[in-house]
């Protein structure tokens, strides 16, 4: 572990995790809780271009279009480059201490090496501890066939098992079970909705879960964001039948859609994790609802077009002109 | 819940979310089943929601008919009748003018 004194450096704290691993879930509770003192700045980095979580998060630097351990590496860098700056100035921002949520897409080990690589950077920013959030429910299935997944359960130094509340005990044993066999080092804890519960100790005897070799990239392509822009006359009953149906078929290739959709009873934010879909939430008004009806897809084993073709075939409606077959 | 039949066992499935009032609830319920009849009919199924009672009804052409609860046991149900998943990604699908 790093030494505790940061020589007046900024403490830089890394929150990783999977997509839907409930990374903003658990950041919102501990803002609200202040486990992070008053004056933390926080930076959210999301791979697709329409922002959704910092809806839920308030005032934060916001970094989208782009995961920020590889595409969005250099905007991270410029983005922390100015903070050093507005911190170093005289009469500038309080604060010291950055929370960094990566995008689910992330890994956590690329943007240590990015940071500890900068010239500036090094020097006023020291790496703290880099937290994984990890979904007890889907967990053991994505280390299987996930390299990702993987690698950030190794990039942990804390790993925080959360929905542990929906996981069946023996499921949650294997699962500690595995991960102190992935990443011996890292300590375990568990959240459910972002407050700390106490985890069961595992069962002497506990095997962990056989997880087979992976190539680097799977077969069906790599996990690609897609984002579809909703029409605002289109009404939310006939989405979210095209939706479930989609998520019936392909729910395993799709790791993650979220949005905020316009309905009759408000704005409306919509969540899935793989087959599971959160229920949504009601979020107050904002004067600027410019990234509203804009949805995210995220997952792969089909043509990005196809989801627009598919949702307007549907509908009934007629397609774009820029989407109709060649 | 209804003592004889159990229905609606979980109250709220996410794709009845989107209707605040009642009104709107019952406007979405018979706007929903009509988009879902035109998807259906290809497929030789048909869907009824007379609104009085909950969950939607399922029948073929041959008659056979079963109740499900929600969206996602429409999908499920449809898989079982037709013998594979009704996926809106199918190229046959797609390409279909």
């Amino acid at each position: 572990m790093l030494s505790d004194v940061p020589e007046g450096r900024l403490r830089l704290t890394i929150l990783g995790g999977y997509l839907g691993s409930g990374k903003t879930t658990w950041l919102r509770h501990q803002l609200h809780a202040g486990t992070f003192g008053p004056n933390v700045h926080v930076i959210v980095n999301e791979a697709a271009e329409t922002p959704v979580d910092d809806a839920l998060l308030g005032k934060v630097t916001l970094l989208a279009g782009g995961c920020c351990c590889c595409v969005g590496r250099p905007a991270l860098i410029t983005a922390l480059r100015g903070l050093c700056d507005d911190r170093s100035r005289e009469g500038g921002a309080r604060f010291d201490r950055i929370v960094l949520e990566t995008s689910g897409l992330a890994d956590p080990a690329a943007i240590v090496a990015a940071i500890q690589s900068d010239p500036v950077l090094v020097n006023h920013i020291l790496i703290g501890e880099t937290l994984v959030a990890v979904d007890a429910l889907h967990a053991l299935a994505q280390l299987a066939s996930e390299p990702l997944g993987r690698r950030q359960v190794g990039a942990a130094d804390q790993l925080i098992l959360t929905k542990t509340d929906a996981c069946a005990p023996g499921d949650l044993a294997a699962l500690q079970a595995t991960l102190a066999v992935l990443n011996p080092g890292a300590a375990i804890s568990a959240a459910v909705l972002g407050e700390t519960v106490a985890l069961p100790p595992v069962p002497p005897g506990t095997m962990a879960a056989a997880l087979p070799p992976l190539p680097e990239e799977d077969a069906r392509g790599p996990i690609l964001p897609t984002q579809i822009e909703v029409d605002p006359s289109l009404d939310w009953s006939a989405f979210a039948l095209w939706l479930s149906a989609l998520l019936h078929a392909r729910g395993d290739d799709l790791v993650r859609v979220k949005g905020v959709l316009r309905t009759p009873a408000g704005r409306l934010l919509l969540q899935t994790v793989r087959k599971v879909v959160q229920s949504p939430e009601i979020l107050p008004e904002t004067p600027d609802p410019g990234q509203d009806n804009r949805i995210v897809f995220i997952g792969r084993g089909y043509d990005p077009k196809d989801l627009t073709r598919s949702l307007y075939h549907f509908l009934g409606r007629p397609l774009p002109a820029a989407l109709k077959p060649s | 819940m209804c003592n004889a039949c159990g229905n609606p066992a979980v109250p709220g499935h996410w794709t009845d979310a989107g209707a605040a009032t009642p009104g709107d609830r019952l406007r979405a319920r018979f706007h929903r089943v009509g988009v879902l009849n035109a998807i259906l009919r290809p497929y030789g199924l048909t869907a009824h929601d007379g609104g009085v009672v909950p969950g939607i009804q399922l029948s073929t052409l041959s008659g056979a008919g079963v109740i499900v609860q929600n969206l996602a046991e429409v999908w499920s149900e449809a898989e079982r009748l037709i013998g594979r998943p009704i996926d809106p990604l199918d190229p046959r699908y797609l390409n279909a003018e």
